[in-house]
């Protein structure tokens, strides 16, 4: 298994809470803050910590439970992500920032996607990720590409295209489109499939099933003026495409993997989802930044 | 003779920002030896307090009550004698502010 932090090997999850202790010393700020976030708010000694580290851990209903439950718990629990938040009914700014902000994201998606292909040996994730990259990149005759939406969304809401492909990612995007790059070059596929996949879950229909307090968005939305058809159009697409879509890929890994490999992709996961929720906080801010320039 | 003014928060137990009892890292805020469990919650007060005293043009502040957390944002208000300050802010988790406005 591997620290879920610095992605260090560790043996067990008691060298693991040794490993946290000794991170708490030097008051490493990315240790302290997944014991913060997701342990214990009160220093707990080792012993509990180690029981603390497996519980959180334990996959009880196996790998995709355990992805879907701690995603849904991150972004949709008693502190929704502020994104989700402002996404029930979104206002022209949050759109803006969405539309410029997500071009970056979808670009490294498939960069991601391909290294994943690259370092595969399996031809359900090559057919899997050659799908994804179509649909979002590419598109078919029938139908216009995620990205292609997405560019549409964000000129039905005054953007220019070419201002969104030539900006320049903020630092939380960039950082985060860094960490993806990097996961899925050098690690295995599976873990850079739990990287990327898991958080398709952001746009599952099931969140609310899965005990999510809110969805993606408001359904409602879809069936009023609030917001434009380009928009309804681009959140319809990730709305229905995404719903087996990211648990395929999570059945795909637990297929495909022993329970070390396994561990090591719940590391990985919950790196990428601090990534993933800065990089969200920064479509809020790309809004805040296009609104003041108008 | 100074008198030494000592910034409390009502954050009594740990962290100065976050109230965590994890880490131990201190840093100066306004003469006082303040301690954080981290160098972020350090540096996201820091900046805070400075920004206090920028809209409200202190010199010094008593007294921050803070609720919250890194996901809600934190609401918060400052005391400097009588004068109060209700503002609210968020950050990235890196410590970067997205949003500090009076409330
Ligand atoms: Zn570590
Ligand atoms: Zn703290």
């Amino acid at each position: 298994m591997k620290c879920p932090v610095c992605l260090e090997k560790v043996q067990s999850y008691h060298s693991m809470a040794s490993h946290f202790l000794s991170e708490d010393e030097k008051s490493d700020p990315g240790h302290v803050m997944f014991l913060n976030r997701y342990i214990s708010r009160n220093r707990i000694e080792q012993e509990q910590l180690s029981d603390n580290l497996e519980r959180f851990f334990h996959m009880d209903n196996g790998f995709r439970n355990w992805i879907i439950r701690t995603f849904v718990n991150r972004f949709f629990g008693d502190s929704p992500h502020p994104f989700i938040l402002e996404n029930q009914h979104p206002k022209p700014y949050i759109i803006r920032g969405y539309a410029m902000e997500h071009h970056h994201f979808l670009w490294q998606w498939v960069r991601s996607c391909s290294y994943i292909i690259g370092n595969s040996d399996n031809d359900d994730v090559v057919q899997y990720e050659i799908e994804n990259i179509t649909s979002e990149w590419y598109g078919t005759n029938d139908s216009p590409s995620h990205h292609e939406l997405l560019l549409r969304m964000g000129e039905a809401y005054g953007l220019n295209r070419k201002d969104i492909l030539n900006s320049i990612p903020l630092p939380a995007t960039e950082s985060a489109k860094e960490f993806w790059s990097y996961a899925c070059k050098n690690l295995s596929w599976q873990e850079g499939m739990s990287a990327m996949h898991s958080l398709e879950l952001i746009a599952n229909r099931k969140v609310l099933e899965y005990g999510g307090k809110f969805g993606y968005f408001d359904p409602s939305v879809m069936k009023s003026s609030e917001i434009r058809e380009e928009a309804k159009e681009f959140l319809k697409e990730g709305y229905l495409a995404d719903v087996s879509h990211s648990e395929r890929a999570l059945i795909i890994i637990e297929r495909h993997s022993d329970l070390e490999m396994l561990q090591n992709c719940q590391a990985v996961f919950m790196k990428s989802i601090e990534y993933f929720y800065d990089y969200l906080l920064a479509r809020i801010e790309r809004g805040y930044i296009l609104e003041n320039k108008q | 003779m100074r008198e030494v003014i000592y910034l409390k928060t009502n954050n009594e137990t740990g962290c100065g920002l976050c109230d965590a009892t994890w880490g131990k890292y201190y840093k100066d805020i306004d003469g006082d030896n303040m301690v954080f469990c981290c160098s972020i919650c350090a540096d996201i007060f820091e900046e805070m307090v400075r920004r206090v005293k920028e809209n409200t043009g202190w010199k010094s502040i008593d007294y921050v009550e803070l609720h919250g957390n890194y996901s809600r944002g934190r609401e918060c208000t400052a005391r400097n004698g009588d004068d109060t300050f209700s503002y609210y802010f968020r950050t990235y988790s890196d410590g970067k502010f997205i949003t500090f406005e009076k409330r």
